[in-house]
This record gives C-alpha cells, sequence and structure tokens, in this order.
C-alpha cells in the first residue's frame, strides 16, 4: 500500500480541552480509491476531515499528501494543493446563484490558475451533478438534496486529487441516494479519489473499496467493507449488540 | 445576456453622469458646484467603504484616518512646494500601508476585532496629529498660498467620484468580488473552497483606502486648511458607514443614493442654525428606520416599489405566460 499511497495518516490526535476527539488514527489511501470512514455519532469522523483539510489544526500525529507533509498548512493551501471537503451541514452562499457558488471554487481552488475556461469547467460541472437547470437560481431557494449536490459541485470545481465527501447522502430519499452513489462512482471513475463518511451502512459497503471504523475517537477496524463488518467489535460498537 | 445589458447600461448612465457633471461649471452657479462637489466626495467615501463593508462583510468605524493621511500626505508636500496633485499616488500608497496596521493583526481574527480596532486606531492618529509638531498639531496645517483652483479640484473629484463607482461594479462581477462576497456570506466555507481570506480582506482594504486618502488630498485642496479635528473627526467616520447602509450595503447604486441622501441633508442641515446640531439624531433615525423596515436601504425600497408598480399592467393580461 505504501507504495502507492496518495494519503499517508500517521497518529492523528485532536484534543479540544480535555475532550479527545481523535485519538491516534493511523491509515493510508490509494490512489483511485473509494475509501469510507464509519462510526457511531460523535466518533470523530468529521473532526477527521476537519484535520485533513486543515479547518482545524491537529494536536499531534503526521499527515502527508502526494508525499508532502500538510498537516498545519491553512486549510486554501490545502485546498490548492488538491485535497477538498464538502460539510455534512452544507454551507452554500446564500446570497449567491448556484452557478457563482460554483465558480467560486473553480477560481479559487487547485485549478486557479487556469481563469480562462473556468466558465467552461463550471457549466460542465453543473451538468454532471444535475444543477445545470439551477444555475441562475439563488442557493437560499434550493432543496436539501440540491445543496448536498451544490456542496459537491462546489467542491469538485476546485479541481482535486482528493474529494472528502461528509454524508452526502444524508437527509436524502433512497432514489436520491441511488443518485448519489452513481455520481459518486462516476467522480471516482474520473481520477479523483475519494474520502467519504457515511450514515448509510449499505451506501458505503456498497461503494468503498476498504473501510475504516471509528469510535470515540480510535480506529478498531480496517478493510475491506466484507471483512470489517463481519468484525466483533464493529458489530458491538457500531451496529449494536446482536 | 442580462449581464451584457446591464453593462451597457451602467457604462451609459456613469457616461452620461460624467459629461454632466464635467459641463455642470458652464451653466451651473458655484454654490451649486459646490453642493455637488460635497455630493461627488460622499460618493467616493460611501464607494470605498462599500468595497470592504459591503462586498466582504467587514465593518470599519475609522476611515477618517485614511481621509487625514491623504489630506496630511498632501498639505505637508504642498507646503514643501510639491504640486498638490503630484501628491495623491504618495497619500494613496501611505493610506493603503496604514490599512495594514489594522488589517493584519486583526483579519486572521474571527468576530469584532477588526472593527473594534478601527475605532482604536483611528482615535490614535487623531490624538497624534493633534501632539505632534510636525503636523502643526491641534491648530492644523494651511496649504501654501496659490495651490487653490476650484476649477480642476470639481473635476478631479467628479472623476474620482464616477471611477469609483465603475470600479465597484468591475470587483463585484469579478472573481475578486465574488471572493469578497465568500468571505462576507461564510468565511469558513470561501477557505474551504481555497479562498485566502485573509489576503483578499487586507488587499480590499487598502484598496479601499487607498481611494479615500485620495479623496481626503482633493478635501485639503479644496478647502485649504485643514485640523485633526475636520479630518480626523470621528463623526465623520460614523457618517462615512451610514450613507452605504442607508442606501444599500453590498450594491453599486446603494452607497450612492445613501451619500445623495446624507450628502444632501448635511448641507442641509449645516446651513440651517436651528438644525445643526440635530444631524446625529437624524442619523440616528435613519439608521433604525433602515434596520427596522428596509435592511437592503433606500435600494431595496426603490426595487419593492418598481416590483409593486410593474405588477399593474401585467395582471390584466392572462396569456402573457
Amino acid at each position: 500500500m505504501p507504495a502507492d499511497a496518495l494519503l499517508e495518516v500517521r497518529g492523528l490526535t485532536k484534543h479540544y480541552e480535555g475532550l479527545l476527539a481523535l485519538g491516534g488514527v493511523d491509515f493510508d489511501v490509494a490512489r483511485g480509491e473509494i475509501f469510507g470512514v464509519i462510526g457511531p455519532n460523535g466518533a470523530g469522523k468529521t473532526t477527521l476531515f476537519s484535520c485533513l483539510v486543515g479547518a482545524v489544526t491537529p494536536t499531534s500525529g503526521t499527515i502527508r499528501f502526494r508525499g508532502d507533509r500538510i498537516d498545519g498548512l491553512p486549510n486554501y493551501k490545502v485546498v490548492a494543493r488538491g485535497l477538498v471537503r464538502t460539510h455534512q451541514i452544507v454551507r452554500p452562499f446564500r446570497d449567491m446563484t448556484v452557478e457563482q457558488n460554483v465558480s467560486v471554487g473553480a477560481h479559487f481552488g487547485a485549478g486557479r490558475r487556469r481563469r480562462e475556461d473556468a466558465g467552461r469547467r463550471v457549466a460542465e460541472i453543473l451538468e454532471k451533478t444535475g444543477l445545470a437547470r439551477k444555475a441562475d437560481a439563488l442557493a437560499g431557494t434550493l432543496t436539501i438534496g440540491e445543496l448536498k449536490r451544490l456542496e459537491i459541485a462546489r467542491a469538485l470545481a476546485t479541481e482535486p486529487e482528493t474529494l472528502c465527501l461528509d454524508e452526502v447522502m444524508g437527509g436524502l430519499n433512497p432514489s436520491e441516494i441511488m443518485e448519489a452513489m452513481k455520481l459518486i462512482l462516476s467522480i471516482r471513475d474520473s481520477g479523483v479519489t475519494i474520502l467519504m463518511i457515511e450514515h448509510h451502512v449499505h451506501a458505503v459497503v456498497g461503494v468503498s473499496d476498504r473501510i475504516l471504523v471509528l469510535n470515540f475517537g480510535k480506529p478498531i477496524a480496517q478493510g475491506p467493507p466484507s471483512a470489517v463488518m463481519k468484525d466483533p467489535e464493529v458489530i458491538s460498537a457500531y451496529l449494536g449488540e446482536e | 445576456m442580462r449581464q451584457g445589458r446591464r453593462w451597457i447600461r451602467l457604462l451609459a448612465i456613469e457616461a452620461g453622469a460624467l459629461v454632466f457633471l464635467l459641463a455642470a461649471p458652464r451653466f451651473l452657479e458655484r454654490g451649486t458646484l459646490n453642493d455637488i462637489w460635497n455630493v461627488a466626495f460622499a460618493v467616493i467615501l460611501a464607494s470605498a467603504w462599500n468595497l470592504l463593508g459591503g462586498f466582504a462583510g467587514q465593518v470599519s468605524i475609522g476611515y477618517s484616518a485614511f481621509i487625514g493621511i491623504g489630506a496630511y500626505t498632501t498639505a505637508l508636500l504642498a507646503l514643501k512646494g510639491v504640486n498638490p496633485y503630484a501628491t495623491l499616488p504618495l497619500a494613496a500608497l501611505l493610506a493603503a500601508a496604514f490599512s495594514f496596521v489594522v488589517g493584519l493583526p486583526t483579519f486572521r481574527l474571527r468576530g469584532p476585532y477588526f472593527t473594534i480596532a478601527t475605532i482604536g486606531v483611528s482615535e490614535a492618529v487623531r490624538v497624534i496629529a493633534g501632539g505632534v509638531s510636525f503636523t502643526g498639531g491641534s491648530s492644523g496645517l494651511r496649504m501654501p498660498a496659490g495651490s487653490f483652483d476650484f476649477n480642476s479640484n470639481y473635476a478631479a473629484m467628479v472623476i474620482l467620484a464616477v471611477g469609483v463607482v465603475a470600479l465597484a461594479a468591475w470587483v463585484k462581477a469579478s472573481p475578486f468580488g465574488q471572493a469578497l462576497a465568500a468571505i462576507r456570506q461564510d468565511i469558513d466555507a470561501a477557505e474551504a473552497l481555497g479562498v485566502n481570506s485573509t489576503k483578499y480582506k487586507l488587499l480590499v482594504h487598502a484598496l479601499s483606502a487607498a481611494i479615500v486618502a485620495v479623496a481626503g488630498s482633493l478635501f485639503a485642496i479644496n478647502f485649504q486648511y485643514i485640523s485633526p479635528g475636520s479630518v480626523f473627526d470621528f463623526r465623520l467616520s460614523l457618517s462615512i458607514v451610514l450613507m452605504p447602509i442607508v442606501g444599500g450595503l453590498g450594491t453599486i447604486a446603494g452607497p450612492v443614493l445613501g451619500a445623495l441622501l446624507v450628502g444632501y441633508l448635511q448641507i442641509k442641515l449645516l446651513s440651517s442654525p436651528g438644525l445643526r446640531d440635530s444631524y446625529l439624531f437624524i442619523y440616528g433615525g435613519m439608521l433604525i428606520a433602515v434596520m427596522l423596515f428596509e435592511p437592503k436601504g433606500l435600494l431595496g425600497l426603490l426595487l419593492r416599489l418598481r416590483r409593486f408598480l410593474w405588477r399593474f399592467p401585467s395582471r390584466p393580461v392572462p396569456d402573457a405566460g
């Protein structure tokens, strides 16, 4: 694995005052993988993503992306290197149109040096995420399903090498979940490595190549979905006693 | 397509305004030209403040510092024999540099620190300008004789006013303006999409400060006499904030409307002895009215009026859609 690891996380730890949000997390993600992160509420999944992109500074541990240390870098610099995240609680720019929201990512992300074709890239992404019809709508008027897709569209517009999706299926109905899974697979097929946090276990198991299970900030299992879901510790901690 | 039509309309309005204002000295009397000068000064301050306060959402209550820096730079250099208009670039540069004094330590922080710092720093500048000798202390400075020519000062002021409005429209439509809007609406989400928020806040603050300083330089040339009490006045800072808010925060036309109203009021109030001291009361009342009834300001009111008027002709035509 380490030979072609795109992302290498070692001993990643985050304390909030006395609270341990992440306690020594190790994992690697290979180029082209879909890597699922699951765990009960409060397990530290979102904190993990926040640390990866630099939205919060880890207390200790190292993060290497494409071989370079990125822990301690501010969020916007991590985005410029090609690692971006979406937000579980959607954070659209409500007074901007959908198109303007996406073009912020196109103008300031990893693809920011190619301003001249930003308009074309934005149009392609709106098409791909099914938001083309809503291009001129104010983001504040979208439904939750559309807002989740807008989160993905904005992140994609930054031209990431690795995309961290934080519960993009939360609040969606079953047919929307099917659409979202198709979208995620097509993003991966376009060459983007994906990390995803998801509550819908079936969705994660269905699309992930490997899964990391967190509980109280600690990794309790890691590996292919079929093996991880049979792990007795995972069953008792995450899925409940049976 | 709609975007293109808006640009053409804006350019037409701007060109028309410029031609009218530059031709005005041929047919208007000096008193009216003075009033236009005052309103143009207000338009510059309001539109420049709006770049930072309206577009990027960073409220500064210390803009008199930049007026003062511009005015003093021009007065001090003019006294050394430099052509006052040749001092404008240096005034702009010094104000931009000074904007970093407040911006660098506070723009990294979240919360009201920037706003609080602007009050403290601008007051400190006023006290220092009144206390040191090279600025003439609290008695101020008089420009050298012969440096005054109303017509060229008037022309410079109206060109700057029209130019600043055009600049604001350009910034708002540019990726830079999109970054500022993103910062105002959700700074963490902006950073998560690659926007270096500290950098863009510093840039727009510097740009805005430079414009205000040039207006301050023209102020010094026109009034020929400046003192800490006139150019570093805290009430001046307050009225700069008031104009874009009353007119319509974060818009292009809003600060212009606010400047027209407040600038006009100021002229009327100052010329009637009975109302001279009531302007803070009137400003406060306007601010409360805007916050309670129309947060989008005069522009919001006008747009609402237009929608209301447009509804009537469209209603009796059922097949129109």
